[in-house]
């Protein structure tokens, strides 16, 4: 198995006014290839900032990182928005749907950025959520829903595209026991039927238990 | 591109803020439309009673009816002139008609200018667009007058079976009114050129020779022809082309007027949507962060919310421009300029109006959004989705 995720020497300081505010230093990561992942930590400890340098949502402030074979240290902004469509699926604690859109709209979401047709588009995003069982649900909006369903429609929207990295900053931290088991049960069956890696933030420990590997972050660095 | 769907949604959300931004730019858009409405109103209402195939002759260097003045003896001769068709009966077909302006007292108060016009018996075969709508024509050689449609009743006197005075003790009686499509025709009224003048003291005196050409091409030729006669003293215009200046400086001033009016307004109105763009960009800091995750670009974001403003904006106009529809089955009245005298018209629609009217209400959305959709672009994703 071959490295998707290879960071180096990856240092990532924030300013606060001036002072900085040192978050990674000088961290190193290798994550393989349909791997699941689990990230816990403290809060405040930088596992969000982490996540989002590999999603290349961010940049370090030094250091290497390659993601999915790119090089994403010296993209630019326009360039990283593409690896973003392409490669990472996000699912966010708070769901992050927009309000206005129904579950199949914001499902197809990401197939905007795609070139295919819209008939393709609704096939795809209706095959998504069948995925995530609700099928049901789509002509919905996410005021019409449950927590746990809104983050079913995200993990539709996350997976629609067919992403090589499925992105997690804790999934179930705004769930009940229930509907975050059901979640960590599609993560896991995205990870071994649909070969998807997953790296996921949490602190539940529950839920790191389902992953194949626990990091930890603690002071800018892996332990 | 993000879908249409989500700026329609987004606007019908935020309903209120929507509507008062939205009313604030079809204000402006009802005022702009409605001012060009009302100088196309003045110039039609002008070039309406004319025909391509008529010249009008004046005095040198006078453009309007009222202040030329020509021998009536050559009336005679700028009818012979070649070129210049026969009506049926053998004459030619041409008039030399004497127009003086009248005081007389408004209906409700006040007073104003009205267009007199001393015409020859063909005057109305002349015109073959006019017709007596009520009453009857005029005797000639009596002191019977005819009123336009637009003024009948506007004035004390003016109404069927009445009399105004034309001079103190010279009172004039109307016995019919006539309408001409709307033409500035009727805001006049028509009586015997011979009463009028011995009123006026204009013995032997026309304002105007109006000629029916054999065909428009005709007129380079007629106008050569009695410019060159010295004795004459006169200059010929297409008539078509006369109209259009005597209502040019009253449509120019309205277009004026309208258009600052407008313009302040415009200011307030792209502050008002600029506003409430801002405040909903700040509202949905998150939702632009999550779409930038997801790989939208920042040229993206920009161009959703600049779409969203202009959707507002074009909400608003349609609105204004409808508004300023209604406008048209109104009648306005005021002094033309050039002839000091009342003008009658109506608020006249064109198509190219309405879209004109879009085009600013578009502007204005551009123009209001922008700054706020540049701030848009600007969201940091990471910021924006770590706060609320
Ligand atoms: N955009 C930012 N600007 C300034 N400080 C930030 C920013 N993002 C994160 N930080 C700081 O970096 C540290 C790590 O944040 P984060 O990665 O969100 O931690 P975690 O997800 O582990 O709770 C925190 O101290 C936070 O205040
Ligand atoms: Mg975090």
């Amino acid at each position: 198995m071959s490295a998707i995720v290879e960071l180096k020497g990856v240092s990532k300081t924030f300013y606060r006014g001036k002072e900085p505010v040192p978050v990674l230093e000088n961290l190193d990561l290798q994550v393989e290839e349909g791997a699941y992942e689990a990230l816990m930590g403290p809060s405040g400890s930088g596992k969000s900032t982490l996540l989002n340098l590999i999603a290349g949502l961010d940049k370090p402030t030094s250091g290497t990182a390659k993601v999915a074979g790119q090089d994403l240290t010296n993209m630019s902004d326009g360039e990283l928005a593409h690896f973003r469509a392409d490669k990472i699926g996000f699912i966010f604690q708070a769901y992050n749907l927009l309000p206005v859109l129904t579950a199949a709209e914001n499902v197809e979401l990401p197939l905007l950025l795609t070139k295919l047709s819209s008939s393709d588009r609704k096939t795809r995003a209706k095959t998504a959520l069948r995925v995530v069982g609700l099928e049901d649900r789509m002509g919905h909006y996410p005021r019409q829903l449950s927590g746990g369903q809104e983050q079913r429609v995200a993990i539709a929207r996350a997976i629609v595209n067919d992403p090589t990295i499925l992105v997690c900053d804790e999934p179930t931290g705004d769930l009940d026991r229930k509907s975050a088991d059901e979640i960590l049960a599609l993560l896991e069956k995205l990870n071994k039927e649909f070969k998807k890696t997953i790296l996921m933030v949490t602190h539940d420990p529950a839920a790191a238990e389902r992953a194949g590997v626990i990091r930890k972050l603690d002071k800018g660095q892996l332990q | 591109m993000i879908p249409l769907a989500y700026n329609l949604r987004n606007l019908t959300v935020r309903k209120t803020t929507t509507a008062a931004a939205a009313f604030g730019l079809g204000l402006v858009v009802f005022i702009v439309a409605s001012v060009m409405m009302l100088s196309n109103g003045v110039r039609a209402a002008t070039k309406r009673s004319t025909d391509p195939n008529v010249a009008i002759v004046l005095r040198k260097g006078s453009n309007a009816e009222m202040e030329s003045g020509i021998d009536e003896q050559s009336v005679g001769l700028i009818a012979a002139t070649p070129g210049v068709a026969h009506a049926s009966d053998g004459r030619p077909d041409a008039v030399g008609e004497l127009v003086v302006v009248v005081l007389l007292d408004k209906v409700g108060g006040g007073f104003s200018n009205v267009q007199l016009r001393g015409v020859p018996d063909n005057a109305m075969a002349f015109r073959p667009s006019m017709k007596i709508v009520e009453g009857r024509a005029a005797q000639p050689g009596t002191d019977e007058a005819i009123v336009g449609k637009a003024i009948r009743g506007r004035f004390k006197g003016l109404d069927l079976g009445e009399s105004f005075e034309m001079r103190k003790n010279r009172p004039i009686k109307i016995v019919g009114v006539f309408e001409d499509n709307g033409s500035s025709y009727e805001s006049e009224i028509w009586g015997d050129t011979n009463v009028i003048r011995a009123t006026f003291g204009r013995q032997s005196i026309v304002s105007s020779v109006r000629v029916r050409l054999e065909s428009p091409d005709k007129f380079d030729a007629f106008k050569a022809n009695v410019e060159a006669n010295r004795q004459l003293n006169v200059s010929a215009q297409r008539e078509t082309e006369w109209a259009v200046k005597q209502t040019q400086g009253t449509a120019l001033f309205l277009s004026a007027l309208g258009f600052v009016i407008a313009f302040f307004f415009s200011v307030g109105a792209i502050i008002g949507a600029m506003i409430t763009m801002h405040a909903t960009v700040a509202q949905r800091q998150r939702e632009i962060g999550t779409l930038r995750a997801l790989g939208f670009s920042r040229l993206q974001i920009l161009t959703s919310f600049l779409i969203e403003s202009v959707i507002l904006a074009l909400a608003g106009g349609a609105v204004g421009a409808a508004a300023s529809l209604l406008m048209s089955l109104k009648r306005i009245s005021m002094m033309n300029f050039q002839t000091w005298s009342e003008l009658s018209f109506k608020f006249e629609p064109t198509p190219q109006i309405l879209i004109t009217a879009l085009i600013v209400a578009a502007v204005m959305g551009i123009l209001g959004g922008f700054f706020p959709a540049i701030r848009a672009a600007r969201i940091n994703p990471v910021v924006a989705m770590r706060g609320g």
